[in-house]
């Protein structure tokens, strides 16, 4: 019994290490290239279980994900001359695992690559353009030229680059200050002005009550001076037809009305004696 | 595998030392039954549940191979097929600008100004912070197309901020800070969405929220100023109005009472005139029937009505010329 368990188990051993050799497995995150004896022999990009020679051939793993590229922010000088601290990203994937290998072994390598690549294509492109281009007319047009110029460098390496963007573009501290200061003023002009246009409606306002208010008088003058001039006239024509009648008795009762009103207490007058009201007080001399 | 070799082994020892014979024979029996039931555990070990708000992928050798419902499901056991269940229901959120520390009551957050503080289109400079929510649409991609997608700073993050840097760096600061606001969410999130669909990462951004919009903190109290000179300017024009809402009805009135009080002074005027003119009339009817008598008679109630009131001096013409010699008369006389 025994060295018949002693061959089974010899074989189990053989068979587990020949299958654990010549079998691997590529995850959907992953693929591979296969060398033999540092040669190359194939690509395995599709996922699933593989086989290859045990021993003598080589599975060497690569991410098949969108990859990470980082820059630090750095310094750059656009065409107008102003500084901006432009803090850039770049994804990425590895298209040509073998290329990849063969000139920068892995993603380290590729990394390192992409470092060069990328930051001095954004320097470069953006030196071309102003600070306004670059924040905010046509930032996505500038990044898709440096993605297009980054992807054909990258393409050497084995590496596709996705997209190149800018995440951040600021201004550099000390220019910070004076952009503070710049929209300080711009606040305090706006705010002015708002007073000012107040000030302007409200004056605005009040003159063209005044005048408003100076025109219906005026009106009310008008009309009013009409009015007593139509009842003026009305009286005057009134008068004129009833004492027409009459013209010497009107005189005659008016000016008894007249004495009446102007003789008053403290007047003195001297009178005839014969006046007509005198007439009988002397004697009669007929 | 490795369960075999262990239970040879094992086996192996036992022989070596062999004292028992027939123990060995019923050990033996006994351990027949462990590879069974080894395998019968393996094979149950690929049972898993998916939760209601979830999916599984199942991934054999490594190869996506199929996308599991909610409820009790089977893949093959480890290492055939494994399992990586997705919450494909949750809304899920990334911050850009702030970090919320903790959910309490009250909320506490942390403040990024290097993520928040951004260029406007007019080189301003603005405090801006964003809530994105998305949804894993494609659990598939989700799980293996972007090595650093829901990281801090990864993918997502990055381009998110990126969007909101493009699009609010596109505008004046005022759109930004007033009158802009939803434009700009619906613009961040077609940009954004835009941006990892490039990547292929299985994501759907569902809502971008602009949190605080604010003028940074350096300038705020300018920015306040306007809001209060805004303010200024509607009191000044309120006041002017009420001004005018107190003047005008004022001014009306007193343009009615002066027509009113003309027209009162012109209907006097012609009542007063038809009065005297009826009088007039009256009387000279009467008048005129005996004109002599009536006439005398009128001068002499006039003067019955004037005479007693004041001093007078009758003088007979015939006693002298000159008046004036009796003026002293009145120094002394008839008091």
């Amino acid at each position: 019994m025994s060295p018949k368990i002693i061959i089974v188990i010899v074989l189990i051993v053989i068979v587990a290490i020949v299958l654990g050799g010549s079998l691997f497995t590529v995850d959907e995150k992953e693929q591979a290239i296969v060398t033999q004896l540092g040669k190359y022999v194939r690509t395995v990009s599709e996922p699933g279980l593989g086989f290859k020679v045990p021993f003598l051939q080589k599975v060497h793993k690569f991410e098949d994900r969108v990859l990470e590229y980082d820059a630090a922010a750095a310094p750059i000088i656009t065409s107008d001359k102003k500084h901006l601290v432009i803090d850039n990203y770049a994804r990425w994937r590895i298209v040509e695992p073998l290329k990849l290998y063969q000139t920068v072994r892995d993603e380290a390598g590729a990394q390192a690559r992409l470092d060069d690549i990328v930051f001095s294509e954004i320097r470069e492109e953006l030196a071309r353009h102003t600070l306004t281009e670059i924040v905010s007319v046509n930032r996505e047009a500038i990044m898709e030229k440096v993605h297009k110029q980054c992807d054909n460098k990258a393409r050497e390496y084995g590496v596709e680059v996705m997209d190149v963007r800018i995440k951040r573009a600021d201004l550099p501290a000390e220019v910070a200050h004076s952009v503070y200061a710049r929209m300080k003023a711009e606040r305090q002009r706006i705010a002015k002005k708002y007073r000012s246009e107040g000030e302007e409606e409200a004056v605005k306002i009040r003159a063209a009550t005044d005048k408003e208010k100076t025109i219906m008088l005026a009106d009310s003058y008008r009309d009013a001076e009409k009015l007593k001039g139509e009842g003026d006239a009305e009286a005057i024509k009134i008068y004129a037809e009833a004492f027409e009648k009459d013209p010497e008795f009107y005189a005659f009762v008016r000016t008894l009305k007249a004495y009446e009103k102007s003789l008053r207490r403290d007047t003195t007058i001297i009178l005839s004696s014969d006046s007509e009201l005198f007439q009988y007080l002397s004697p009669p001399t007929k | 595998m490795m369960a075999r070799i262990d239970y040879d082994s094992k086996w192996e020892g036992r022989e070596i030392r062999l004292p028992f014979g027939p123990d060995f024979k019923f050990n033996l029996a006994w351990v027949k039954w462990i590879i069974p039931a080894a395998v019968v555990v393996w094979l149950l070990s690929g049972i898993y549940i998916v939760q209601p708000d979830e999916q599984g992928v199942v991934r054999r050798f490594g190869k996506a191979v199929k996308v599991t419902q909610p409820g009790p499901n089977y893949h093959l056991p480890q290492p055939i097929e494994k399992v990586d269940k997705v919450k494909v229901k949750k809304v899920r959120r990334i911050e850009i600008g702030f970090r919320t520390v903790s959910t309490g009551q009250p909320a506490r957050y942390r403040f990024m100004p290097e993520e928040s503080l951004m260029l406007t289109g007019d080189e301003q400079i603005v405090d801006a912070q964003i809530i994105v929510q998305y949804l894993v649409r494609e659990p598939e991609k989700f799980l293996f197309n972007v090595r650093d997608l829901e990281a801090e700073r990864g993918a997502l993050m990055d381009a998110a901020e990126v969007a909101l840097r493009q699009v609010v760096g596109q505008r004046p600061i005022d759109d930004v800070l007033i009158t802009e606001k939803l434009q700009i969410e619906i613009d961040i999130r077609e940009l954004l969405q835009r941006i990892i669909d490039r990547y292929d990462s299985g994501v759907k951004v569902v809502e971008v929220k602009l949190q605080t919009v604010r003028p940074p903190q350096e300038v705020a109290a300018a920015f306040s100023d306007v809001v209060s000179a805004k303010e200024d300017k509607e009191r000044l024009v309120k006041e002017a109005d009420g001004y005018r809402e107190d003047l005008l009805p004022k001014a009306r009135g007193r343009a009615a009472s002066i027509i009113r009080g003309a027209e009162a002074y012109k209907a006097e005027r012609v009542k007063h005139a038809q009065g005297d003119a009826e009088k007039f009339l009256a009387v000279l009817k009467e008048y005129e029937k005996a004109k002599d008598v009536t006439r005398k008679r009128l001068y002499l109630e006039t003067m019955e009505q004037i005479l007693p009131g004041i001093r007078k001096f009758v003088i007979d013409p015939g006693a002298g010329g000159n008046l004036l010699q009796f003026l002293p008369l009145e120094e002394g006389g008839a008091k």
